[in-house]
């Protein structure tokens, strides 16, 4: 395609004319004015010595300024007509408008007209070789060469010195990186360190005592394999491992952006993921319901809705809502799918390719087109009355038997609710007038607003009583019809337009300004195979099972992908750090072999998390101490090689879960909706005083996710921006974190209520068995003899202090404040 | 429109975890913002980039004066004679360049204009204190910007962008200078809006996460009842408080110790203390009882209906005294006059009036006026046209912002509109301009202040935005 392989149009050149006008004032002309314009506004995309050759057309030498590009001569020298350069800046002609993003100030369009019809002078060395075109780094050809495109390439155990150290394929793969840069690998981390690490790592919480005691006590050689296995079953695992692809599906319970307008059911799409982690459901399965769940064939109305839930993917991400053009936003929206879906399972930044061949990556903005064909085919906004106006939102869809229905009835509801109280205000009046008697006033009423007197009160015949029980029993119905009826189960799933089309490439990723269509499809780095998607349907569920597919398509880099994250969120880095880009301009791999052998592991145990994560925490590396060696630093300061363990600071959501969990607080029991108290501003602005709450005492998982409004912690513990799809997530240190750890009112009460704990639990009360009970709960480990003794002087000066301040009940207060303290301290907030 | 999505490169924020050598001081110097950030490279002092400034400054910080809603330009900055022989008339389209044949009804305001100063720079009769500074202004009448919706203008206002997340002004501000003083933030905004768009609007997005403004209040909360979240504990005496702390760096330095050398570690021992010191830091500069009563009263605290905003400007003054690099005002989301146009624009700017006048004031006394750039404006115009009878609607077309002090030339008004204030008509001035123009106030230059970001370097004005040269001094 012509876009891709860059066809040069050479056209015999009349450089006499060009070179008769290099008078001195033609080249200062060319100097002063036209080369300042062409560094700053044409470069970027046409430039040979910045190897960008958008269109074939180079401008930054003489030669290819006259040659030109796919379309033609770009100048010709004393020739306005004929000159592309003078076509395009003039903005004249739809087609052809450079530079894309704005149009040049008159003057600069001037001076471009002077320099051609002067005829195009420059200066001799202005017209350097033309270096042998090299081949766009877009093209998906020669992409292929790139390692994660590449296909997973088998490897045997590699050899390894220290042959009684390896447990599992892993531990080979890293032994024989050490080894080769003459390090050892640091001893096992002691058990208390091991299986604190790993409940935090599974399934999210602390370990409590018992469970500590039980598996120091237990001597079986497979102890630690129980313990994993009871974890990867433990409904708690999915609460863990579904927020990592809840910061992927840039998951939230409003939009967000300009207009937060709440996502009142978003938390169906959350909890199906928990529970689709939990049950294993295999990966390639997982996507097809992402992406598609609403086109699978089903057998009951329950398995429908639950396929639709999951394919809320689609519609969950953050939009423009009162941006003025529907064309741009449908634009902006598949955009932001694509981008979505291209870092998440990928591990590739598509975006790049919507205004022009990805700079990088081998993905043309043809291919770009061709899967944003599929996204336009599918809808993910309605039309729906909110607030007094109709306006564009999230598609939702009703649940359960009678699904649309009710839905309709219920939207139905908000376009009349006007019209509906209107008719029970005047039913009321006419009750009032009623009680004045007033016939006249009632008649006239009745002929006004159609309906709002009842028949029988009309009628003057009637006795009284009678006519006023009549209103009355009318006005209940009125007033009933007026009041909002509940909200129906709903969810937020996206549907098929009536007659999906193909897209057309846009022109600087311009929405209004459409250049060639291209067949709806998928990227051709992957592989030249055609694929044919069906004319009535968007090609939602060929694109997700291509994803997968091993054979023809994405399916070895999207286990690449996956086999990446899972060892980034279990070992604390990813083997590619840039962990959603695997594309030219992300890191390469520390141990290719090994990514690829869990790659291969991933697709051969039919694409399940739960055996992934098995084999990585069984494995020695996971266990390694995360102990210091000074010359293990010297050779590799950022542990690439795993040395050692990786320290890990937990989380916003491990930090206030473990809290509460020591805190006995914390309730187990999964959540359905925690926004549902919010009205359809999901944040306090104007008239609305409503903010989401924070206070529930679930795990972390379930609190709302209120873009631009996060719970605190959420906000200053680096949670993942949910604006977009986060694989890592920042790691920062602010004085904000200080603050909230000192000064919080929830921590606090954590830590009240873990004192309230201890001191009824240590019987015999002892202070140095309250101390070994605070760092039992707490840490995992048993205090040191010093740490014992500064806990307890600490606890008896505090007291001391207390009493003389006069606060109330100053030992369970200093009590509490130590428990405090222990929150703060780096061994609560960072796993060793 | 740029390429926009981006993968996770290692950050130098990530390297931070990673390299235990030299850690202390690399930590520090990233918690307070000290430190140098381009290529991972770590200077320790008070600056901000190394390359930084990249041109003689005019000004060291920003107050930003922000009217939420949006106020009518035609009502107070830029009188149209012509609007007001028209009144009533239909506007038609082609007078000013739109392709709709009629635009609306035409509504004159019911305002007196006057000239003040030796500058004679016009301003509506609804700005009596502010005339009196009139020679400090300088009255950029072209504004332009992208939005007919609040929640996208406000983001183009704060962040030049509204379908994706990026820095906010104050963000780039703070990540380029730095900070002044290390316990305090280097971008503070008081009342911030909660809605459209709201934290995004003062976010760091992909900048580290120091840069992120820190906010006093929001909005609908009377900025005398507003703290900052977690700036002191509630329930502990400093006196225990100091202890405790005391007790978690002893457990903490027992912890480094035995992990010998852990950035991690080392980095939260280091936090502590910045939190502490910023702890007692902030709300020493936020307490007014030190001010007098003259400059009390010159601002408008304690009276009607000044106080709430009089009490922000007050703020805004201090923190800028105390070495804070962009400063964000926000009004409660008071100026959007689809009605009564006249009555809002009375009430509001009876409420700003005298707070700022005295804010240019006490800057001007106090020689702080000198290096701060004070701005006002909003993320849009109102139309010409009438709404609802008596209201204005939303006008991004064109609008008024102004400047005053740390390099703005005073005594100016630049740019004009249409007859009618429909359309800018002299030298446009693009919201993107004025954030390049802004920067380079600060000895910034907006195509110069990048940051590398998923293998592309980004800036405020992504591929656009010219500096108006002419509004600076």
């Amino acid at each position: 395609m012509a876009w891709a392989c860059l066809i040069w149009v050479v056209a015999w050149l009349p450089l006499q004319t060009a070179r008769a006008a290099n008078s001195d004032d033609g080249i200062e002309f060319f100097e002063k004015k036209i080369r300042p314009l062409l560094i700053e506004r044409c470069y970027a995309c046409h430039s040979d010595r910045e190897g960008t050759r958008e269109g074939g057309l180079a401008l930054d030498s003489h030669s290819a300024r006259l040659a030109g590009g796919e379309r033609g001569t770009a100048v010709k020298p004393g020739n306005l007509d004929a000159s592309l350069l003078i076509q395009a800046v003039r903005y004249a002609d739809p087609q052809l408008q450079m530079p894309p993003d704005k149009r040049l100030p008159a003057s600069a369009i001037a001076d471009f007209e002077r320099w051609v019809r002067l005829g195009a002078p420059a200066p001799q060395d202005d017209d350097a070789p033309r270096s042998t075109p090299r081949s766009s780094p877009a093209d998906p050809l020669a992409g292929r060469e790139h390692w994660a495109f590449r296909p997973l390439q088998p490897s045997g155990l590699p050899a390894v010195k220290a042959a009684e150290w390896p447990r599992t394929r892993t531990d080979y793969h890293v032994l024989a990186g050490l080894e080769a840069n003459g390090l050892q690998p640091a001893d096992d981390a002691d058990r208390r360190t091991l299986i604190r690490r790993t409940y935090f790592q599974l399934i999210g919480l602390p370990p409590t005592p018992a469970q500590v005691a039980r598996f120091l006590s237990d001597e079986r050689d497979d102890a630690f394999a129980h313990v994993v296995d009871e974890l990867l079953e433990s409904p708690q695992f999915g609460e863990r491992w579904g927020r990592h692809w809840l910061d992927l599906a840039r998951y939230a319970d409003s939009n967000g952006l300009d207009e937060n307008f709440l996502f009142r059911e978003a938390w169906r799409y959350r909890n199906w993921v928990i529970d689709a982690v939990n049950a294993d459901l295999p990966y390639d399965d997982f996507l097809v319901h992402q992406l598609a769940g609403d086109l699978l064939p089903h057998d009951s109305v329950d398995q429908r809705d639950r396929q639709r839930i999951a394919a809320g993917f689609l519609v969950i991400g953050p939009k423009v809502l009162l941006g003025n053009n529907p064309q741009e936003r449908i634009m902006d929206v598949a955009d932001e799918q694509l981008d979505t879906i291209g870092k998440a399972v990928l591990g590739q930044t598509l975006g790049c390719a919507r205004c022009h061949d990805h700079k990088f990556d081998p993905i043309p903005t043809a291919d770009y087109y061709a899967l944003a064909g599929i996204m336009t085919s599918t809808e993910v906004m309605q039309q729906r009355y909110m607030l007094g106006q109709q306006r564009v939102m999230e598609r939702l869809v009703g649940l359960g038997a009678e699904e649309n229905a009710v839905n309709a009835a219920y939207e139905k509801y908000w376009r009349e609710s006007k019209t509906l109280q209107e008719r029970a205000k005047q039913g009321k009046a006419a009750l009032e007038l009623l009680k004045k008697n007033d016939q006249d006033g009632l008649k006239d009423l009745a002929e006004k607003h159609a309906g709002v007197v009842a028949a029988e009160a009309l009628d003057a015949d009637q006795q009284p009583p009678q006519r006023m029980a009549a209103q009355e029993k009318l006005v209940a119905t009125l007033v009933a019809a007026a009041n909002p009826p509940a909200i129906p189960p709903r969810a937020m799933i996206p549907g098929d337009v009536a007659k999906p089309k193909n897209e057309a490439i846009r022109l600087a990723g311009q929405f209004d300004r459409p250049g060639d269509e291209v067949e709806r499809g998928f990227l051709r780095v992957v592989s030249d195979r055609k694929f044919e998607l069906p004319e009535n349907q968007s090609g939602r569920l060929e694109l997700a099972a291509w994803l997968t597919d091993v054979e023809h398509g994405a399916g070895n880099l999207s286990a690449r992908v996956l086999a990446n994250r899972i060892w980034h969120h279990l070992m604390g880095r990813g083997i590619v750090r840039t962990v959603d880009n695997l594309g030219r301009t992300g890191e390469a791999p520390s141990h290719p072999e090994l990514l690829d052998a869990l790659a291969a592991q991933l697709i051969a145990s039919d694409w399940s998390l739960k055996a992934l994560v098995r084999e990585i925490v069984t494995s020695r590396t996971f266990q390694l101490s995360s102990r210091h060696d000074a010359r293990a630093h010297e050779v590799d300061p950022d542990n690439r090689l795993l040395w050692r363990g990786h320290r890990r600071r937990l989380g916003p959501e491990a930090l206030r879960d473990a809290m509460l969990a020591v805190a006995g607080t914390l309730d187990l029991k999964p959540m359905d909706s925690t926004v549902s108290y919010l009205g359809d501003q999901a944040t306090a602005v104007g008239a609305n005083k409503n903010r989401r709450r924070t206070d529930f005492p679930c795990r972390s998982v379930y609190l709302p996710v209120i873009r631009n409004d996060l719970p605190e912690v959420f906000d200053v513990f680096d949670f993942a921006d949910p604006h977009a799809t986060t694989g890592l997530r920042p790691q920062t240190i602010v004085a904000t974190q200080g603050l909230f750890i000192l000064n919080d009112e929830t921590v606090m009460d954590a830590a009240r209520a873990a004192a309230s704990r201890l001191l009824v639990e240590v019987q015999p009360p002892s202070d140095r068995g309250r101390v070994t009970w605070m760092f039992e709960h707490l840490v995992g480990h048993l205090p040191t003899a010093d740490e014992e003794q500064q806990i307890l002087a600490f606890v008896r000066a505090t007291a001391e202090r207390l009493r003389s301040e006069g606060v109330a009940d100053p030992d369970r207060t200093s009590w509490a404040t130590a428990c405090h303290a222990l929150f703060a301290s780096s061994r609560f907030q960072i796993l060793d | 429109m740029g390429c926009h999505r981006f993968l996770n490169t290692v950050s130098r924020r990530d390297l931070l975890r990673t390299s235990a050598t030299g850690f202390a001081g690399l930590a520090l110097a990233a918690m307070t913002g000290q430190s140098g950030q381009v290529h991972g490279a770590a200077t320790s002092g008070e600056a901000g980039l190394a390359q930084v400034p990249h041109h003689p400054p005019r000004a060291k910080r920003i107050i930003f004066l922000f009217m939420w809603g949006g106020p009518s330009h035609v009502d107070l900055f830029d009188p149209k004679p012509t609007l007001a022989r028209e009144d009533g008339k239909q506007l038609a389209g082609a007078s000013v360049g739109s392709d709709r044949k009629q635009l609306g009804t035409l509504l004159a305001s019911p305002f007196k204009f006057a000239q003040h100063g030796d500058s004679g720079v016009w301003m509506s009769e609804l700005f009596p204190h502010l005339s009196r500074q009139a020679d400090r202004l300088c009255v950029i009448r072209s504004l332009h910007t992208e939005g007919n919706a609040h929640g996208e203008a406000l983001l183009r206002l704060h962040t030049g962008q509204a379908n994706l997340v990026r820095p906010s002004v104050g963000a780039w501000v703070s990540y380029g200078l730095g900070r002044e003083n290390e316990n305090l933030p280097a971008f503070i905004t008081i009342s911030p809006p909660r809605g459209h768009g709201g934290v995004q609007n003062y976010g760091n997005a992909f900048l580290p996460a120091r840069h992120q403004g820190t906010a006093i209040g929001s909005a609908e909360i009377p900025i005398a009842q507003a703290a900052v979240a977690n700036l002191g504990n509630k329930r502990l005496s400093s006196d225990v408080q100091r202890r405790q702390l005391d007790l978690i760096q002893a457990l903490n330095r027992k912890h480094l110790d035995q992990a010998t050398a852990d950035p991690q570690i080392e980095g939260l021992i280091a936090n502590y203390e910045l939190a502490f010191r910023m702890q007692s830091t902030m709300p020493n500069v936020m307490r007014l009882e030190s001010e007098t009563q003259e400059t009390l009263d010159l601002y408008g605290v304690d009276q009607d209906p000044t106080d709430n905003f009089a009490r922000q400007c007050l703020l805004a003054r201090r923190f800028a005294e105390s070495g804070v690099r962009y400063i964000q005002v926000s009004t409660d989301y008071t100026w959007d006059h689809h009605q009564k146009v006249k009555e809002g624009s009375i009430t509001e700017s009876a409420k700003v009036d005298r707070p700022i006048a005295g804010l240019l004031e006490d800057l001007g006394r106090r020689g702080l006026l000198e290096d701060t750039l004070v701005l006002w404006g909003a993320e849009f115009g109102r139309t010409p046209m009438v709404e609802n009878g008596d209201g204005r609607n939303h006008h991004p077309r064109a609008f008024t912002m102004w400047m005053a002090g740390g390099g703005a030339r005073g005594g100016m008004t630049f740019g004009s509109t249409d007859d009618f204030g429909y359309a800018p008509a002299d030298r446009p001035v693009h919201m993107h301009d004025m954030h390049a123009t802004l920067l380079h106030a600060l000895g910034l230059d907006h195509k110069r202040l990048t940051y590398r970001h998923a293998g592309r370097d980004f800036r405020l004005t992504d591929v656009y935005g010219n500096v108006v040269h002419d509004v600076l001094a």
